[in-house]
């Protein structure tokens, strides 16, 4: 998968007299760990401290953020996280809140009682990542049905594979000749375009075992596209020899 | 001894609230969308709004994509109005790789995206009229003006919808020679059926009667609720994100923020009509202001690989604010993208608006959020 | 911690089987992709005027109300998703389908004669579009309009998604696109009027 090699790079720190200052000095005894993204400035705050944090945004008047934009789930591949997107109409300032917290343990306090727009936005993260907002009053599943049993956004759940409907017809049908055949006494039909099918699968398949063998080797890649060369040239060496 | 006679009203009589399946399928619920009404006798008492039945996963599907085939689905997530949120999820993309996109390639885009906003808002109008009763004839007017949006837009892009046009670092291809001259026969066409739509609707004695004080909205209960959009606008708040936090080169131009002051179903109607005045005013003042020069930016590879970091990148769509939250983690597809779409909030809001109001007044009410489901179900 | 995967340590429902119509009989179920809802769900016997009319008289009979079936189609609206918006640009004055006979986008079930699948279906949706198909009166017919609808489309690898709508009705006429044109719509109603004057007489009502 292209996220297991995720670099950790340090995110840069915000510029001095934005946003996290001021929620510094609202809030003296709640620790932030703030950092500049690419618009806003992000704060990360502790699950316990959520609860203040939330309230004192929308009520303080240096703050006032009145309008909460956006709320998502995030599944990092060691902890889920929620990050809430905020906005202040009469101020014109805006941030990002984020709170970690592990898969054990996916229980935030809600604030759905702030800012209503939060009732839709926890009940479809709570059905694609599972995580439980304590005090929201309806959480059942918004976009799925009830009692799906999985949570569709996780990384740990797949993407559904191309169900092949036409496999038990043509089966089906493949064997009704074979059977034929035999009762007519005479040999079984050759399928050739299945049997280069199953020879494309084949080569497919000791390919992609060659260059999975190489990456744990940690070879270079010419001497990946080499040892695949090879043992696809072994493949069709044993197939002349049959 | 004769009884007196007690008017009906004042009999106590015993009803029952019945529940009301205004279904997935239903020719006024603008797509697959369930609201469960309780009625007590016509007036509901509570709405139960069911989505869900065109979740498709473009989100999770994103994060398998790389940056350039998600331009796909994004088309796909607003199929009213996909310039508008490709030029979302490619300003987030550029933003956070740091890339400049040259001059030309922007003022394409900004001419693309208002006349699709046009293309948007002329749709709405033609089904917000089929759900007010004057079925057919603004549908059939906004159609054609659509037809010869799409017609320009195959003519630049091959697509007459899902253009997957612009890029990240600009645009696909440069635009035909002929371009400005075509934009200007568009943008005649478009004014006629500005004007067609004003004097069908505007003082028309129905949609004044139906739509005048339906289900008004403060300004305060709408930013409570996550109303963004046209219908922020109607409650009396000056607020658009093209001036508010400005993106590409929208501050440049010189246009109006129109709005309401009741925040009810016809001001809504209002806002929406004044909001394509200004873009075809905006379009103007780009089409004379549009240098030569390239349309792609330099020293683009041909995989886009992302460095890491966040965006929260948000965008006036005709329905309200689109966001497109996304985390890169240094590959070259994105770890999450989250959209934040309008419709799924403002759709949010609409028990709040719909409760004490008669059936009939629910359909209109519905319409006039302007949804479109893949947006809100993604 | 990397998580371990969900179905490791729980045990994870599967969707309840979409249940193939009990009409359809069982050496047929696998099939169901290549039937028409006319061999799907065959009647017994022969209708009444096949019964009173003369074999002679049987032929132009066949071809009048054959004629009669294809000429005015009703669809029903069933726009799920972008394809919708296509279908209703066919059905406006630039690319007409009025002059098909293909008037009257019926609202209700009961008096449609098709219904254009346009869209993607969803799980959630399977069972309204199910129920809906079997409200419809017979004959019938279900154009699949959209790549959504023939296989699942761009959004097949999600498992919320039904991988094509012929996975629960019987389709007549696949129109491919992502959307289709106008003019590929418009074709595939020439096509389904070739093959209901094709079906005429052959089978049941």
């Amino acid at each position: 998968m292209a996220h297991e090699r995720a670099q950790e790079v340090a995110l840069p720190e915000p510029p001095p007299g934005s946003i996290a200052d001021t929620f510094r000095q609202v809030l003296p005894n709640v620790e932030f760990q703030a950092s500049q993204t690419a618009i806003d400035v992000a704060l990360t705050v502790r699950r316990e401290d959520l609860r203040q944090v939330m309230q004192t945004a929308k009520e303080h008047e240096r703050l006032a953020f009145d309008f909460l934009r956006c709320l998502s789930g995030v599944d990092h591949m060691d902890g889920l996280e929620v990050v809430y997107h905020l906005y202040s109409y009469r101020l014109g300032h805006s941030v990002a809140i984020k709170v970690r917290f592990p898969y054990e343990d996916p229980h935030v306090p809600t604030v759905s009682h702030l800012w209503q727009t939060a009732n839709w936005h926890e009940r479809e993260c709570h059905e694609m990542f599972g995580i439980v907002f304590d005090g929201h009053p309806d959480l059942r599943p918004l976009l799925t049905e009830e009692g799906l049993g999985y949570y569709v956004l996780r990384k740990s759940h797949p993407l559904a594979e191309v169900e092949e409907w036409q496999e038990s017809y043509l089966v089906a049908a493949e064997q009704a000749a074979v059977q034929a055949a035999d009762a007519a006494g005479e040999a079984a039909p050759v399928d050739e375009r299945a049997a280069k099918i199953a020879l494309a699968q084949k080569k497919a398949a000791i390919t992609k075992q060659v260059r999975e063998d190489a990456k744990a080797k940690g070879l270079s890649p010419e001497e990946e596209r080499k040892a695949v060369a090879e043992a696809l040239k072994a493949l069709a060496e044993e197939g002349k020899g049959e | 001894m004769v009884t007196e006679f007690q008017l009906p009203t004042e009999r106590e009589l015993e009803t029952i609230d019945i529940n009301v399946n205004v279904g997935p399928q239903h020719p006024a619920t603008h797509g697959v969308f369930r609201m469960v009404l309780t009625v007590d006798g016509e007036q509901v008492v509570d709405c139960d709004p069911v989505i869900g039945y065109l979740h498709r996963g473009a989100e999770k599907l994103s994060e398998n994509c790389d940056y350039r085939q998600a331009i796909g689905f994004q088309d796909r997530t607003e199929y009213l109005a996909q310039f508008n949120v490709e030029l979302g999820y490619v300003l987030a993309v550029e933003k956070l790789a740091g890339i400049q996109v040259p001059e030309r390639a922007e003022y394409i885009r900004i001419i693309l995206t208002e006349l699709n906003r046009i293309a948007s808002h002329l749709m709405f109008m033609g089904a917000y009229s089929a759900d007010l009763g004057l079925y057919g004839t603004l549908y059939m007017y906004a159609f054609r003006e659509r037809e010869v949006m799409q017609d320009f837009f195959e003519e630049i892009t091959g697509e007459r919808m899902m253009y997957s046009y612009f890029r990240p670092g600009g645009v696909a291809w440069e635009v035909p020679e002929n371009f400005r001259q075509r934009c200007r026969q568009v943008l005649d066409s478009l004014k006629r059926g500005i004007e067609d739509t004003d004097g069908l609707m505007t003082e028309n004695e129905v949609v004044m009667v139906r739509c005048r004080g339906l289900s008004p909205v403060t300004p305060e209960d709408a930013i409570n609720w996550g109303l963004t959009g046209p219908m922020l606008r109607a409650t009396g708040l000056k607020h658009d994100l093209r001036r508010a936090e400005p993106y590409a080169i929208y501050d440049r131009f010189d246009f109006d923020i129109p709005t309401g002051s009741q925040g009810d179903v016809y001001d809504r109607y209002l806002v929406r009509l004044e909001e394509m005045r200004q873009s075809v005013r905006i379009i103007d003042q780009a089409l004379t202001q549009m240098p030569k020069g390239p349309i792609m930016a330099g020293g683009m590879k041909r995989i886009l690989r992302v460095p890491p970091g966040e965006i929260y990148m948000r965008t006036e769509a005709p329905r309200g604010e689109y966001g497109i939250y996304l985390i890169s983690k240094g590959g070259e597809k994105p770890y999450r993208l989250k959209i934040r779409s309008g419709a799924f909030s403002n759709l949010s809001a609409l028990r709040n608006m719909v409760v004490g109001n008669y059936v009939a007044d629910a359909v209109i009410i519905l319409g006039s959020i302007d949804i479109v489901l893949s947006e809100v179900d993604r | 911690m990397v998580e371990q995967k969900f179905s490791e340590v729980h045990e994870v429902r599967d969707d309840p089987q979409l249940a193939i119509s009990d009409a359809i009989p069982e050496e047929l179920r696998h099939d169901i992709k290549r039937l028409s809802p006319a061999q799907a769900y065959p009647t017994q016997g022969k209708s009444l005027y096949r019964q009173l009319l003369p074999g002679i008289l049987q032929v132009p009979a066949d071809w009048l109300i054959g004629w009669g079936r294809k000429s005015s189609l009703w669809p029903l609206t069933f726009g799920l998703a972008c394809c919708a918006i296509e279908m209703i640009s066919t059905a406006m004055s630039r690319h007409d389908l009025d002059r098909f006979g293909v008037l009257f986008f019926a609202a209700s079930p009961r008096q449609a004669d098709v219904m254009i699948v346009s869209g993607t279906v969803t799980k959630k949706m399977a069972p309204a579009v199910k129920l809906l198909y079997d409200q419809m009166p017979r004959p019938k017919w279900v154009i699949s309009m959209g790549a959504c609808a023939n296989n699942g489309g761009p959004y097949t690898r999600y498992d919320r998604v039904l991988q094509g709508v012929d996975k629960i009705i019987p389709v007549d006429v696949y129109v491919p696109g992502c959307p289709p044109r106008p003019e590929a719509l418009m074709d595939a109603f020439l096509a389904l009027q070739k093959k209901v004057m094709e079906e005429r007489g052959k089978i049941g009502s």
